[in-house]
């Protein structure tokens, strides 16, 4: 059976850029490579410091760089063969919360959080602020959601970031550095809205997240923790 | 001798690249076009009505200035000139084919490209080193969609009504200038009726949709192109800048040769 995510010796420094350049995969490494399996419904932390490739395994999931050696698989699909407007379909099956937040600067918070509804959805525009109000009331962020990012603090921007990875309410998350900065309890707050805890199917969803550490307060809290050392993936707890 | 040559080559070689880079990144912005989703176009739409905002109606004052102190200026000369040789009969002449064919799309332009099109490359560039163009694309969102086309059709719609504001403009304050110089209204309107066809009007248009085309492609291209260092901001607002006016004069000569043949 396969699972949400799926890396098969994914060699993490030599990913390429994506570009239209022709691009043949199947090369051969002599190292083994990244290997990991994400299943349904669990929260999975990968860690590692700055050169341990971790901070590409996001860039990997989201098809922004190329697999030249081994392969990923998201829902059983090979991102490599996937063209460019299919991987921005697959990418709304997706939510992504970037390194720093990626919110649009020129649009408040409630609006950085409807955008990939209005853009990528057929729903009803009272459905879409239906469901952006439910976001904003889960993280807290109704008060301020008439602020533009440069006048929101790093929590509120990181909620909102978080609110937009959740619109489409996607079976698998994934989360980059989602905690730096933020207090012990922001996170199991952060964590707990990631997983799905409010909803009727508790913790339904799939997350995965990368950085450099974890809060310890959140140890209890995952499934499963990795320590990715030099491009290959160490079970460091289960 | 060789290294000079192989200098020189790779100059030409990255010249290459860059114009083969813009040439692919206009065709898909144009045909992007026929892939934005229904839905997308209600967001485009509100990209669009902003940039309508800032370009048209925020920059009719400057057109209208433009325009006014222009024609009033080349107006007075001609007439006290032509004036003295009895010539006052080409002031209609004079006003359509300089001002509204030549003059009004190309300073029209210029100032779309010195107002917008910086403003276009600035925020452009700083989306990209913000990591919002990257956001984008992870929420599904095609760049060409969101940043590109608002723009483009923006810059265009603006360039083309902000030339019929200039040439509007141009022969009202050219009356006031012939009527302070002792020409009066009716025998002014009637030379540049007698002048003004449906050709010029659509000249005119044609050369603000092109040129409207330009100011919305090349500062977006260059911003765009713009990565993750802060320092490249600048020197791609000036590369978008120099560019844009450069194309708009090399496109408004290519118009006289081809309208001229």
């Amino acid at each position: 059976m396969s699972h949400p995510l799926e890396f098969e010796g994914v060699a993490l420094g030599r990913l390429r850029r994506r570009t239209l350049a022709p691009f043949e995969s199947g090369e051969q490494s002599g190292d083994p490579g990244f290997w990991l399996n994400v299943p349904e419904g669990q929260v999975v932390v990968a860690l590692g410091d700055e050169s341990s490739g971790v901070g590409t395994l996001g860039s990997v999931i989201l098809g922004f760089s190329l697999v030249p050696i081994g392969s990923c698989r998201v829902f059983g699909v090979d991102l490599s063969t996937l063209g460019r407007r299919e991987l921005l379909s697959y990418r709304r099956r997706i939510g992504y919360l970037p390194i720093g937040d990626g919110l649009l600067h020129n649009l408040s918070l409630r609006d950085n959080v409807r955008l990939p509804l209005r853009y990528g959805s057929n729903l009803h525009l009272s459905e879409i602020e239906e469901r952006t109000d439910r976001i904003l009331d889960l993280l807290r962020l109704t008060r301020f959601s008439g602020l533009r990012p440069a006048d929101a603090n790093e929590e509120e921007r990181r909620r909102a970031a978080l609110g937009r990875a959740l619109a489409f309410d996607p079976k698998l998350l994934v989360l980059e550095e989602p905690f730096s900065g933020m207090t012990d309890r922001s996170s199991a707050e952060l964590l707990y809205a990631a997983r799905g805890d409010e909803g009727p199917q508790r913790g339904h969803r799939t997350v995965f997240i990368t950085g450099q550490s974890l809060p310890g307060r959140l140890v209890s809290d995952i499934d499963r923790e990795i320590m990715v050392v030099r491009g290959q993936a160490i079970e460091a707890t289960t | 001798m060789r290294r000079i040559i192989a200098s020189f080559g790779r100059r030409l070689a990255r010249w290459f690249a860059r114009v083969g880079a813009l040439a692919r990144f206009c065709f898909e912005a144009v045909a992007a076009f026929r892939t934005l989703p229904g839905a997308g176009r209600r967001v485009s739409g509100r990209v669009l009505a902003n940039q309508l905002r800032f370009t048209a109606l925020e920059g009719t004052g400057l057109i209208v200035l433009l325009s006014g102190i222009l024609s009033f200026l080349v107006i007075s000369s001609a007439v006290r000139q032509l004036g003295s040789v009895g010539a006052t009969d080409l002031i209609g002449q004079l006003m359509v084919v300089v001002i509204v064919r030549e003059l009004g799309p190309l300073l029209t332009a210029l100032a779309v490209a010195g107002r917008s099109g910086t403003a276009i490359a600035a925020e452009l560039a700083t989306n990209s080193v913000m990591g919002e163009v990257r956001a984008l694309e992870a929420m599904g969102i095609e760049p060409l969609h969101y940043l590109v086309l608002p723009r483009l059709t923006g810059c265009i719609g603006s360039v083309m009504m902000l030339t019929v504001v200039f040439d509007g403009v141009a022969i009202l304050a050219g009356q006031l200038a012939a009527g302070s110089n002792g020409m009066s209204a009716p025998q002014y309107y009637s030379g540049v009726l007698a002048t003004l066809t449906t050709g010029d009007i659509v000249l005119s248009l044609a050369k603000g949709l092109l040129f409207g085309a330009l100011i919305g492609l090349l500062p977006s291209f260059q911003g765009l192109s713009v990565k993750q260092d802060p320092t490249e901001i600048p020197r791609a607002v000036i590369r978008a800048t120099v560019g844009s006016i450069a194309m708009i004069f090399v496109t408004a000569a290519v118009f006289v040769l081809i309208t001229g043949a």
